[in-house]
């Protein structure tokens, strides 16, 4: 019996669980289980890949089972849930300052939750505004656009030479997104002392300038059925002259438009460098049996080669330093924009029932899309749904 | 002595597969009767027990009435097509022609595909820019512009119930088909001999005839469409702003989305007893009536 426990305990297994981004998400972490095993003989990687629309339920049916993977990989709006029903276990510990010294500074303070940090920040994205080149200069545009009255301005012009000018995404994940873009950079917040502000006048403003493109036929038609995939496609097909969207589009646009011309700049505000940095995170969950073992890896995935073969292979954008200092960012002219938006983007609220909040906030804006309610009351009804559901 | 220990031995054949039908029946359902009655944690874990607090929350949430309302008006029009239209349909499979079995074939074809598939199929021909169904109302000159088709409930709801009945008419086909085929052939011969037309066979002899099948497709046709979640969930995830949800799609809101699981097992267990409760109904009145 002992000598059994021994061997057990000298073959350790750490479960970890990845959601699919791409085709190349799962090739990557199997070479990194291999990489690592072959560095720590003792240490098994067992890699689990999830779709993404399926990773949340997953994660909540495996921890009511008890029988959830020692890390995991989440989107960090849910990290404070996490945090709260205490699944997930504060790294301070495990850290010194040489390892925090590795990363992106906001970034890596955006996953801190009352001081202590609870995940790592393993993908970070941005959002900025890509422009059809082509469909600009029909216009008699040679710029893109800088302000709110400049994409109106553009998509007018858009509008006449018979294409769509703003594309508006107004269904599924994200909805209410596309719509804080506008929020921000009419001065307006999404949350503050956790209470929901988004109903503030600019919000109003915001939401009034999203309902006059549509009305005006600034937009493509039907908006509330354009998820994102389905807007960023009307780009890909020269369609529409403006789409608010991540980095990942460009590597799409080259294997599927090759030969689009387009530019990239910042969401139309007055300061000129707005953007929402999004970020995942890997965690560590309390009840996982092999910690040591999983910091470990953990640790080996943050190394400089392991960091930028991911971030290329994905598309995302750097959450080390090191990688942000690796050519493949600074000689290109597109993700350099990204780069640059990561130090001044705005970051969603991390409140812990965020998810309803983005619920309500996104049914509202489709009832406004739709003509079915006003901008004011509809707001007003999702602030209260919201400030019902958030910080509880 | 002997008979008794005769009567033993039946019982004690069934015992394992009742057994094991019992646990795999009864685990979920304490289950889900556990996590309605207590207050649950975003990640399923019961803190207390909490009654019927749950129930009370969800009925009072107007987007429960206004999908339940939904739900029976989706069963309806669904179940009620798919009837109306694999009922003529079996008929005339059952007729002898050249290139039956291909006509078979292709009506269960659908049958074959996985009921997420055929949505996401959907969905693309849905499509308002690229869609096959604007394409093809384009070029016959039915309509000029394209329509965004799932922009808002009103139009996304019947094509919703549209699809519902597509992929519906194999299995109800299906029944009827077996059901035809085994009519006796010398009754309707009779018939013929005595005068009676196409339509009075019809209505005096296969209608009633028929009558066991129309019911249990009727039955299992309502339980199916009623708790159908990937038709609406993949064309509209239920919106846009919660206009095309019914509840099998708030259930799985509720719980995977908005992280209320206490709520999403109490409606699910109201949904168990409609569905319990109409299948109680409804086989009681027809096997009344067959009596009388």
């Amino acid at each position: 019996m002992v000598i059994a426990g021994t061997l057990i305990a000298r073959g350790e297994t750490v479960r970890v669980t990845i959601p699919y981004y791409s085709a190349a998400t799962e090739p990557y972490f199997q070479k990194m289980a291999a990489e690592f095993k072959q560095k720590n003989p003792d240490i098994d990687i067992k890699i689990e890949i999830v779709n993404w629309d399926n990773l949340l339920q997953k994660l909540t049916t495996d921890i009511a089972a008890n029988a959830n993977a020692d890390i995991s990989i989440i989107g960090t709006r849910w990290l404070v849930d996490f945090q709260k029903t205490e699944v997930v276990e504060p790294l301070d510990q495990y850290m010194d300052q040489a390892f925090q010294g590795r990363f992106i500074e906001s970034l890596f303070n955006y996953a801190k939750v009352g001081g202590k940090v609870y995940g790592l920040p393993i993908a970070a994205s941005a959002r900025a505004l890509y422009y059809n080149k082509d469909l600009f200069t029909k216009a008699g545009l040679s710029n893109g656009p800088k302000t709110w009255s400049d994409v109106e301005e553009a998509a007018k012009k858009i509008k006449d030479a018979g294409f769509y000018g703003f594309g508006l995404q107004g269904k599924e994940i994200e909805t209410d997104t596309y719509w804080y873009y506008a929020l921000w950079s009419f001065g307006g917040e999404i949350v503050q002392d956790c209470k929901a502000t988004f109903n503030s006048d600019a919000g109003v403003k915001a939401l009034s300038e999203y309902k006059k493109l549509i009305d005006e036929g600034l937009t493509q038609p039907g908006v509330t059925s354009y998820s994102r995939e389905d807007v960023q496609n009307l780009f890909k097909q020269g369609r529409v002259g403006t789409v608010i969207t991540a980095p990942f589009l460009i590597n799409q646009l080259k294997s599927d438009a090759p030969d689009l011309q387009y530019g990239i700049t910042a969401i139309p505000s007055d300061s000129g460098n707005l953007s929402m940095v999004v970020t995942d995170t890997i965690v560590m969950f309390k009840n996982s049996k092999v910690k040591k073992a999983a910091w470990k890896f953990l640790d080996y995935l943050f190394t400089p080669e392991p960091r930028i073969t991911f971030t290329k292979g994905e598309g995302f954008l750097p959450t080390t330093k090191s990688e942000g200092e690796d050519t493949y960012f600074t000689q290109n002219e597109r993700l350099q924009v990204f780069v640059k938006l990561l130090s001044t983007g705005k970051f969603l609220p991390l409140v812990s029932g965020y998810d309803a909040m983005s619920d309500a906030v996104s049914r509202a804006l489709q009832g406004v899309y739709l003509g079915k309610a006003q901008p004011v009351e509809a707001l007003k009804q999702a602030a209260q749904e919201a400030d019902a559901a958030i910080c509880k | 002595m002997k008979p008794r220990s005769l009567n033993l031995a039946p019982y004690a054949l069934i015992l394992p597969s009742f057994a094991l039908a019992f646990f795999i029946i009864s685990y979920p359902f304490l289950d889900i009767l556990l996590t309605s009655s207590h207050q649950v944690s975003r990640f399923g874990i019961l803190l207390r027990f909490n009654g019927v607090e749950n129930f009370a929350k969800a009925f009072a949430d107007p987007l429960f009435t206004a999908s339940l309302v939904r739900t029976l008006w989706w069963t309806l029009f669904v179940v009620s097509g798919t009837i109306l239209i694999s009922f003529p349909v079996a008929l005339i499979l059952n007729q002898e022609f050249r290139g039956r079995g291909v006509a078979r074939a292709i009506i269960m074809l659908p049958w074959a595909v996985s009921l997420t598939m055929s949505a996401v199929v959907w969905r693309w021909a849905f499509n308002a820019e690229y869609g096959m169904v604007n394409a093809t109302l384009q070029k016959l000159g039915i309509i000029s512009h394209p329509i965004a088709w799932l922009a808002s409930g009103e139009l996304a709801f019947p094509i919703e119930i549209f699809v519902g009945i597509l992929v519906s008419i194999p299995f109800s086909a299906t029944v009827f088909l077996g059901g035809l085929s085994a009519l006796p052939g010398d009754i309707y011969e009779a018939a013929q001999l005595e005068g009676a037309s196409v339509f009075q066979q019809f209505f005096h002899l296969t209608l009633p005839l028929m009558r066991p099948f129309i019911n249990i497709a009727i039955v299992l046709n309502v339980i199916y469409v009623f708790n159908s979640f990937p038709i609406i969930w993949v064309l509209t995830e239920g919106g846009p702003a919660d206009s095309t949800q019914i509840l099998v799609t708030y259930l799985y809101k509720l719980a995977f989305r908005l992280g209320r699981i206490g709520e999403a097992a109490a409606v699910s267990l109201v949904m168990l007893l409609i569905l319990f409760v109409f299948t109680f109904v409804y086989l009681r009145i027809q096997g009344k009536e067959a009596k009388a």
